[in-house]
Formats: C-alpha cells, structure tokens, sequence
C-alpha cells in the first residue's frame, strides 16, 4: 500500500469518529500543555536566575587571592607573583589572567582637583593592574582609553568623581548625591553631574607622611585617561577608584618610600599581587580551572558554586514541575490506547476484510500507528499553541504585578511577554526547542499508546470477513 | 505458478485435508481427509447443507485457516504453510472473493470499495479508480459509482462485491453463499455475471452453496456431507447457461 493511502484512510477513519477523535486529542493537548507550561516556568525561574546571578558581575571570572596552610600561615609555595600569573595564564581554559595590586599605605592619602585644590577626596582605592589584559577580561571603558606606558596615566571608576567635596561650600551641600532615589514607577532616578570631569581635570594625590616634627608630602599630578564601566565582578575600584599599570604602581610605591626616608629594601622589586583575576573562556570550564589553582594551593573565589547550586534546585523544580505534567500526558496516553482498542473492536470485520483481500499485515499496523501518532500530533500543536496562550497571560499577568502595565495590554506588551527582552523577566518562557520536544514527544506518547492496540489489529483473522452476522 | 495453470492441470490440489475443532471438551472433525483437485477454468460448485463442512472446505482453500492435517496447493504453492505477508501477498495476485454479506466498507463509495484490492497492490489513485469505473460498468453500475453501499441495493452491492473480486483478474475466485441474501431475479443476474467473468477471463471459480439451484451454473458439482465428499460429479452437458 501506497503511504499516501494509508494517510488518506487514517484520516478519513478519525473524521468518521469525530466525537471520539476530538475527545482524545483533548486529553493530549491537556496533557502537553500542562507539561509545557510547567516545563516553562522552571526555565523561567532558570531565566531570572541568570539575570540575577549576570548582574552580579562576570560569571566566568575567578577570583585568586593568597591561600594559608592548615597552620593559618600564608603558603609558601603557592606565591602571588608573575611566576603564578604565568602558571595561571598557561592553564587550558584560561582566556586571560589579570593580575592586581592594591596600594596599602599606613599613611592618609587625598585626591584633590579644581584650582587650588578646591575639590578633596580623603578615601581612594589604587589598584595596580596588568593594563594590557584589561580588554581580554571584559573591562570596558565608558570614555577615553587604556592607560599607555607614562607613569601618571590612570583608569577612573565610573563614579570617582561622586567622592569629592567641595572644599568652598558649606557643610550638607559640598557634594553631589548619587544616590537620589527612584520616581514613582519605581526607576532610579538619574543623578546630577559631579563636580567636574576627570577626563578634563587633573587630579593630584598627595601621601603625608608628616609624623609630627617633620612635614613629609609626596604630591603628584594623575591624568586620567579612561573611565571604567563599574562592574563589581572585577572589583570595586571600577566603581570609586583609580587603575594604573603594574609598573606605574611599583614607580608610585618607590616615590612614596624614598619621600617617608625609609631605607630600601631588596624586597621592593619584589611585587606581591594581592588578588589575580582568571577568566575562563567558557562559563562550563570555570569549575575546571578553578579547582586546578585551588590544587596549587591558592585561595578562590567564583560564582560558580552559587551557580550551581541555583541551578541545581532550578533543576529539580523544573523536573517536579514536569513531572507533575507528565502524569497528565500519561492519564492521556491511556485514553488514546483505550480510544483505539474501541475503535479497531468496531472495526474488526472491516480489518478481517482487508486481509481477505490481500492487505498486509505492516500496511494494518501502520494504518493503526498513524491514527494513534495523528491523535497525539494534533494533541500536541494544539497543546503547544494554548501554552503560548497560557504563558503570554501568566507573563502579563507578572508584568501587570510590578506596574509596568499601566498603558494597559499593548502589542509591545504582549510580544514582550512572548518573546522576553533588556530587563523583562518572565515568569514563563517557551523556548522554540520546548514547543519542538512537546510535540515530538506527544507524537511519540501517541505511537507507543497505539502500539498495544495495532498489534491486536494485526492479529484479526481474515476468517472475520467470511463470519456471518 | 504460471507454467501451472495451464488447462487440464490442477490448479488447486487438496491432498488428505483434515481438520478438527475443539469445541468444549469435545474434537469435532470438519473434514475428514479429503482429496480433491480443480481444474484450471473450472467452475466448482462445493455443494452440502449446513453443518456439512462446505465452509470449513473454502476457508481451507483460501487459506483463511490452517488445516490440522493434509495440504492445500494452488498452482503448487502450499497455501496451508503460507505466513501472514505470503498470503497477503498470495491473495493480492492469485484470489479474489464474493461474499454472501457483500462486505463493501460501508465508509468508502462503490468506485473506492472495489478499487481497494488494488490499493493493497499500491496502484496509485487515479490508475486504480478508472480500472474501478470500468469494472462498475461492467456489472451495470456505471450510475453508482459514487454511491455508499447503504444506498444500494442487495443486488447492487453484490455486483459491486464481485466488480471488487475481478478487478485484479485473479486465478480463483472464492464465492461463499454468493446469493445468500438475494431474492431469486437477483440470484439469477448475479450468477450469470460470475460465469460470464470466469469465462472471459479463463477462471477458476469457487462456489460454496446449499442452494441446489446453484448447482446449474457449475461444471462440477462436490457435494460434501459431515466432512466427507459423497459425490463428485460433473454437471450434464454444459452448464445452465
């Protein structure tokens, strides 16, 4: 028999029992649509989560800091210097390795700039860094550039210029809040501008290292040639701080120790990193790389085990949830099996019949396995086309909640609420691959229900076709 | 199969056919070995009342059932050895059957109905539809092409059934109580056609009936009581017709 044929009388065999058909195809797309939909919100927690754990800072950086024995020391072999930031940079995932030094000085440090240093600052963050990794680690710049070789080029966090005062106005309003609150939908409100621009003005650091009788000031003059993006994932200095190259920062600690009188050491050219940053090249090999440097004795620090974790109950609820659908596909299976066995107890004489006149046994299972697999494809586009329904209204419905509805249901709304966007978090989210499983696996719920029955099909003498009535 | 069926050569050979039921606790013996042979183009009239093994006999011919002992051949083949696709595949090129209740698929038209056993073969729609409309005019139904069995006659759909076993042209055409269920104008068109058809096309026919009136259009009459064959004859002169 021709498939086509075989097609042709499926069709018309589920167009003549409507009724049932209908009935059936009910209970698969009831069954599918509830998988999907429950399939939908675990990945919509899955997608918040992501959100969530994104705006926390780069999931694939590793945070390396000095590790300590079992006696509490700090480790001997494992030291935080260039030779680790090789060994690191060498490792297989490794994209780049950016280590980092902080200044630390027992002495007071303040940032002035504006003429005659009307505008103070008596708390920076300097940070030694390795300036060339700073693009391959996913730093990026809202202004300028890197930093070159000169001495006095610095990196500026977003919000540096936040931390000045002004040293000619009174108490209350000689600084600039950025932390100005939200408006009544709840958006933060944008901030004034500081007092000045630190791409424009200079900025001078001035260390007193007076210590009473003596007055000992080291003052330079920084240029600042960039602006970072704050990103707390690489530290905080990207915020509130100042970022120079590694050497600029051993110059600075030099300058500073000749100006204090101390006497010089061998250890100084000697440089301790006080963290180093590894990125992965992929999110899947953080846990990898990370527990290779634990192995070397360091301290780390990723989000990687939150990740997991998060992902891990994510995971699991998804299965609940999907579970708790399956079950409903499975009560449907049962009603397509039973849907079939009615229908081929009906049919007997007519299968006896088509063997008597020369029908093959594949052709009969075949005809029986469409009608099934047909019953449970229908099952699913439908249930695929209600769960977009479904998971649009659950989607509004969210979005309603947290006030973003106040123009009413627009189409923007909706297609947001479908298809997600910048900032949207959707409560429910059918991703392409879940409405191509749902349906597959219906089609396939429908052939193994109809299995059972099409072999019954098959086994109808021949004999039936000559019994009379 | 084809060097077989050549004229005065068996085409269907029954060598000591047995076959029992249980039935209960008790083993009821259908047919006691029996031997028999039909010629190419021989129209055979199995001929016995009810209850004499006559239906028993066809079903063993047609290899609708497995006899308990002894062998049905057709054209050498052993029909009673065949698997379910070798005869399908069996039925498809060699058999054709009129049925004493029609048995037309009461969902399909007159045309769909008698191009089904082409449809098995894997003949394409429309070949096998125009063969259909050739053999309803044929059998005088040229006007209910496109009719459902409801909506025909006890004799329509009789022609039908047998436009529907000729279609393929087979060797052998089983015909269990052909006209049963029709009234005796009926009877007499619709046995006319089968033999007209078997002689056309040189077949072998088939004929089960308790209906001595049938036993006219045979060329040999096998009459068959409590399983066993009593008389094998054949029929004066030629047939009725």
């Amino acid at each position: 028999m021709r498939l086509a044929d075989i097609g042709r009388m499926c069709i018309d065999n589920l167009k003549r029992r409507k009724g049932r058909t209908i009935l059936t195809v009910l209970g698969v797309f009831i069954g599918c649509t509830s998988i999907v939909v429950m399939v939908s919100i675990g990945i919509g927690m899955k997608e918040s989560q992501d959100q969530m754990l994104e705006s926390m800072g780069d999931l694939s950086i590793i945070e390396v800091s000095q590790g300590y024995n079992d006696m509490g020391n700090s480790s001997d072999t494992a030291q935080m210097d260039d030779t680790a930031v090789e060994s690191f940079r060498a490792m297989e995932g490794v994209e780049a390795v950016m280590p980092k030094v902080s200044l630390s000085l027992e002495y007071p440090i303040r940032m002035t700039a504006g003429i005659n240093d009307r505008y103070y600052c008596d708390w920076v963050e300097i940070v030694g860094m390795d300036t060339e990794a700073m693009e391959a680690m996913g730093y990026e710049l809202l202004d300028g550039k890197i930093p070159g070789k000169t001495a006095d080029e610095v990196l500026a966090g977003q919000y540096l210029a936040y931390n000045f005062y002004d040293s000619l106005l009174p108490e209350g309003r000689n600084y600039v809040d950025r932390w100005v609150g939200y408006d009544e939908q709840g958006n933060e409100l944008q901030p004034d501008d500081p007092f000045f621009d630190p791409m424009k003005t200079p900025i001078t650091l001035e260390v007193d290292m007076s210590d009473g009788t003596t007055e000992k000031k080291y003052r330079t003059e920084l240029k600042v040639t960039g602006i970072t993006k704050e990103d707390y994932g690489k530290g905080g200095e990207t915020s509130e701080g100042l970022m120079m190259s590694v050497d600029s920062m051993k110059a600075l600690m030099s300058k500073i120790k000749e100006v204090s009188g101390a006497a010089p050491s061998p250890k100084d050219n000697k440089i301790t990193y006080s963290t180093i940053l590894v990125k992965a090249s992929d999110i899947s090999l953080v846990s990898e790389v990370e527990s290779s440097i634990k192995g070397l004795g360091y301290n780390t620090y990723s989000m990687e085990s939150m990740r997991e974790s998060m992902e891990e109950s994510a995971r699991q609820v998804q299965l609940m949830l999907g579970g708790l659908g399956a079950i409903s596909l499975f009560v449907a299976a049962i009603g397509i099996t039973n849907t079939m066995i009615m229908s081929i107890s009906e049919r007997t004489r007519e299968i006896g019949i088509m063997k008597a006149l020369g029908c093959y046994v594949r052709d009969i299972r075949l005809l029986f396995l469409m009608e099934a697999g047909a019953i449970g494809l229908m099952g699913g586009i439908i249930g695929c086309v209600i769960s977009l329904l479904l998971s649009v209204i659950i989607n509004l419905f969210a979005m309603g909640d947290m006030g973003s509805m106040d123009g009413g249901i627009t189409g923007e709304l909706i297609l947001q609420a479908l298809m997600g966007g910048e900032g949207i978090s959707r409560v429910s989210v059918i991703p392409l691959q879940l409405m191509a499983f749902a349906i597959v696996f219906s089609v396939f719920v429908g052939l193994v229900s109809g299995y059972y029955p099409a072999n019954k099909a098959v086994k109808i003498p021949a004999l039936e076709a000559i019994k009379h009535e | 199969m084809e060097q077989a069926c050549h004229r005065d050569r068996p085409v269907i050979q029954v060598r000591r056919l047995r076959k029992e039921y249980i039935m209960g606790e008790e083993r009821v013996v259908a047919l006691k070995d029996i031997n028999l042979s039909i010629m190419r183009g021989e129209i055979c009239c199995i001929f016995g009342t009810s209850g004499s093994g006559k239906s028993t006999l066809l079903n063993q011919l047609a290899g609708l059932e497995k006899p308990t002992r002894g062998q049905v051949l057709i054209g050498g083949v052993p029909v009673s050895r065949l698997d379910e696709n070798g005869l399908a595949a069996f039925r498809q090129k060699h058999v054709g059957f009129v049925f004493q209740s029609y048995n037309l698929l009461p969902e399909l038209t007159a045309v769909e109905n008698v191009a089904m056993p082409l449809m098995f073969r894997g003949v394409p729609k429309e070949v096998r539809e125009l063969e259909a409309k050739k053999m309803l005019c044929r059998v005088g139904l040229a006007n209910r092409m496109d009719h459902y069995p409801g909506q025909m006659s006890g004799g329509q759909q009789q022609r039908a059934g047998i436009a529907r076993a000729f279609i393929t042209r087979p060797d052998i055409v089983f015909a269990d109580e052909p006209t049963g269920n029709l009234d005796s104008k009926t009877t007499k068109e619709v046995m006319e056609m089968i033999h007209r058809f078997a002689r056309t096309f040189h077949q072998t026919i088939v004929l089960v009936s308790h209906d001595p009136e049938m036993t006219e259009y045979a060329d040999r009459i096998v009459t068959l009581v409590d399983g066993e064959i009593v008389s094998d004859k054949k029929n004066r002169g030629e047939s009725a017709i």
